[in-house]
């Protein structure tokens, strides 16, 4: 096998304006899919990462209970088991963050806008502060008095207002009924409307005052977790440790159907009949449901990827059936001279065929080093980009990621198919009499 | 009984329409340790005796039978295992690879077959196979950076390196000036000598087959003389 392996590596080098030409059009291919595959994988951190920084976490925790009155509202109340399940995953959280929200109208003097309001426990989310670029104001004087609120700069420069003035907001408490409050305006932010989320801050406390909750209750449970692949486990864990003994089994995980303010919500309430309960029922969603459509896109993206590299690599092919045919007519007297010293018509075949497999390999590789440097010089140029395509993007950066399992995949595809392209002339060049063989003039 | 005989042997070619008898009918037989030569003017046979002989092709009627196998019959990879194990090939252009330089292109038989000797004792072979050719300063050139003489040269000692009964050269001094192919004939003669193997080529050159003790000569595909040194074995068969 050596020496077969020997004689066809040595052959590549034989032709090397004809072996560069051919194996540069296999390394376009491979170029072309690992690029591909390279920015849909990326793309898809990214927006995980986007989503995962615009929902404030990886592991989503919602609470659902009946009022008196017969009215499902989202909240979630102290919770030992809650606080248990905290503890004992600590390792693998990585933060996390209880907080309460509300659309509410805000409104100051004669103008008025909607806009996303967190409630926060500034002193549980120390990092929060640290995260918000400041344009105006200071953010520490959120700390100073409760119903201090930071507003996204477009937001202010909507309704009109200045650091330190106060303005009116009306909402509804968890049960429905309007409810007004006053926040006092203590700093502005930099908006992060590109990222589909422009939220203002308050204390939790306050807002759970205005939203008809007690202090220490809050509506989402967000979990940022050290190790991403692991989220779905980690979620289960939580949803079997907060199901309530009448809830009975799940059979799979609750689908994200709908999504409030950029946070998805159970679709639990779009039920048919729902017999009400007692307590709370914790609803346990994670990163990657809210992925599954995306991630559906990228599938369709790299299989259109994947059909492009296969139309390039049968273009190819052709090629090198015919390089291959070429070659075989070259070559003829040695053929017969290998053949008249004792080498089997599966070696002389084998000779061929490792050719193609190195052109493949070579091209491959030259693909690969191509991407990697495009990657690397398309990487490090920050797009100014429409906001809509910043979901796609990190800090204006395209990121490519690309999996060990597509290279070896893509690689295998470009052997086989240069195996493929090889098999014919390979087989002719076997069956060749050595006598025929010898006595051509090529 | 001869370690080459031939019976009968009758070899007829198709060549469109027409039908071209090559061979018509030759019987003879090589001792083992002859240096034999087949000597006639072109189309007179030569090359398709010798690759009948070297199992490159087959008879179209008759008997060939080397050292002791009837070659009629065998498939394509008993034809090849013996050649591999019973024969050497001296080509009248070289036919060295061009991608191997001179330790290799030796080498390269040796490695085809499944019983390959030892390393070392493969090393050791060659390097007594390039030193007998005079060709020890040239061990790492590849065919391209040698003379005409060299690669013959280079050719022989492959031909050698399996320890094959029988060497089979078809015109190896016809690419060659006179000078060199008489000591490429020379180097030959010396092998035959050495190692008592079979040295069989084909030639037309009256001149070199003088060094042969057994020559065969053929005119329109039949034998006119078969000669061998120390007497006359026959005529027209």
């Amino acid at each position: 096998m050596f020496l077969t392996m020997k004689v066809a590596f040595r052959n590549i080098s034989r032709q090397k304006k004809r072996s560069f030409l051919l194996a540069g059009a296999i390394a376009f291919g491979m170029l072309v899919i690992t690029l591909m595959n390279a920015l849909t994988g990326g793309v898809v951190g990214t927006i995980r990462d986007n989503f995962s920084h615009a929902l404030g976490g990886h592991v989503f925790i919602t609470g659902q209970e009946w009022t008196d009155a017969g009215q499902m509202i989202m909240k979630i109340r102290p919770d030992e088991n809650l606080d248990r399940l905290l503890e004992e995953n600590a390792t693998q959280i990585e933060a996390f963050t209880r907080r309460s929200q509300a659309m509410p109208t805000m409104i100051f003097g004669s103008k008025q806008t909607m806009q996303m309001l967190y409630g926060v426990d500034f002193t549980e989310e120390d990092k929060l502060l640290d995260s918000l670029v400041v344009t105006q104001g200071r953010l520490a004087d959120v700390l100073v008095e409760e119903n201090a609120v930071i507003l996204p700069q477009p937001v202010g420069e909507r309704l009109g207002v200045q650091v330190g003035e106060t303005i009116l907001i009306r909402l509804e408490t968890l049960t429905g009924q309007q409810n007004v409050g006053e926040l006092k305006v203590v700093a502005f932010i930099e908006d992060q409307e590109e990222l589909g989320l422009s939220a203002a801050f308050t204390s939790r406390s306050y807002l759970n005052t205005l939203l008809g909750m007690d202090q220490h209750e809050y509506q989402i449970l967000n979990m940022f977790v050290t190790d991403l692949s692991l989220v779905d486990s980690f979620a289960r864990i939580f949803r079997e440790g907060l199901r309530t003994p009448d809830e009975g089994e799940e059979e799979a995980e609750p689908q994200v159907a709908v999504m409030v303010a950029g946070v998805p919500l159970d679709p639990l309430a779009e039920a048919e009949e729902i017999t009400p309960w007692e307590g709370t029922r914790y609803r346990v969603m994670h990163i990657n449901q809210i992925m599954e459509a995306v991630e559906l896109v990228v599938g369709v993206l790299n299989r259109v990827g994947l059909v492009i590299f296969l139309i390039l690599l049968v273009v190819t092919m052709v090629g090198i059936t015919n390089t291959f045919r070429m070659m075989m007519i070259e070559r003829t007297k040695e053929i017969g001279t290998m053949r008249a010293f004792g080498m089997h018509q599966k070696q002389v075949k084998n000779i061929f065929l490792w050719e193609a497999t190195f052109l493949g390999l070579l091209g491959c590789v030259g693909g690969l080093v191509l991407a990697g440097v495009i990657s690397l010089i398309v990487g490090n140029i920050t797009f100014d980009a429409d906001p809509s395509l910043q979901f796609f993007l990190n800090q204006g950066q395209v990121v490519f990621d690309v999996s060990l399992a597509s290279v070896i995949g893509n690689t295998a595809i470009v052997v086989l198919i240069s195996l493929l392209a090889a098999y014919w002339p390979a087989r002719a060049a076997a069956r060749m009499s050595p006598m025929k063989a010898l006595s051509s003039h090529t | 009984m001869g370690i080459v005989e031939l019976h009968n042997v009758r070899k007829v070619y198709t060549l469109g329409k027409a039908e071209v008898h090559a061979v018509r009918g030759v019987t003879f037989s090589i001792e083992k340790g002859d240096f034999a030569s087949i000597v006639g003017p072109s189309g007179s046979g030569k090359s398709t005796i010798l690759n009948l002989i070297g199992c490159i092709d087959q008879p179209t009627d008759g008997v060939v039978s080397i050292n002791g196998t009837v070659t009629q019959g065998l498939n394509d990879k008993a034809l090849t295992r013996l050649r591999h194990e019973t024969l050497g090939f001296i080509f009248q252009s070289f036919n060295l690879i061009p991608v191997l330089n001179v330790y290799e292109n030796i080498e390269f038989p040796l490695l085809l077959g499944k019983d390959r000797p030892g390393k070392k004792e493969m090393r050791e072979w060659i390097e007594f196979l390039v030193e007998a050719v005079g060709l020890a300063d040239h061990m790492h050139h590849k065919s391209n950076e040698l003379s005409g003489g060299q690669r013959q040269r280079v050719a022989i000692a492959r031909a050698l390196a399996t320890k094959p009964q029988i060497v089979l050269a078809d015109e190896p001094t016809a690419n060659l000036d006179s000078k060199t192919g008489q000591s490429i004939i020379e180097l030959m003669k010396k092998m035959n000598a050495e190692l008592n193997t079979t040295f069989i080529f084909s030639t037309h050159d009256t001149t070199i087959m003088d060094i042969a003790d057994h020559v065969i000569q053929l005119l329109d595909g039949l034998i006119v003389e078969d000669t061998k040194k120390s007497a006359k074995v026959g005529s027209l068969s």
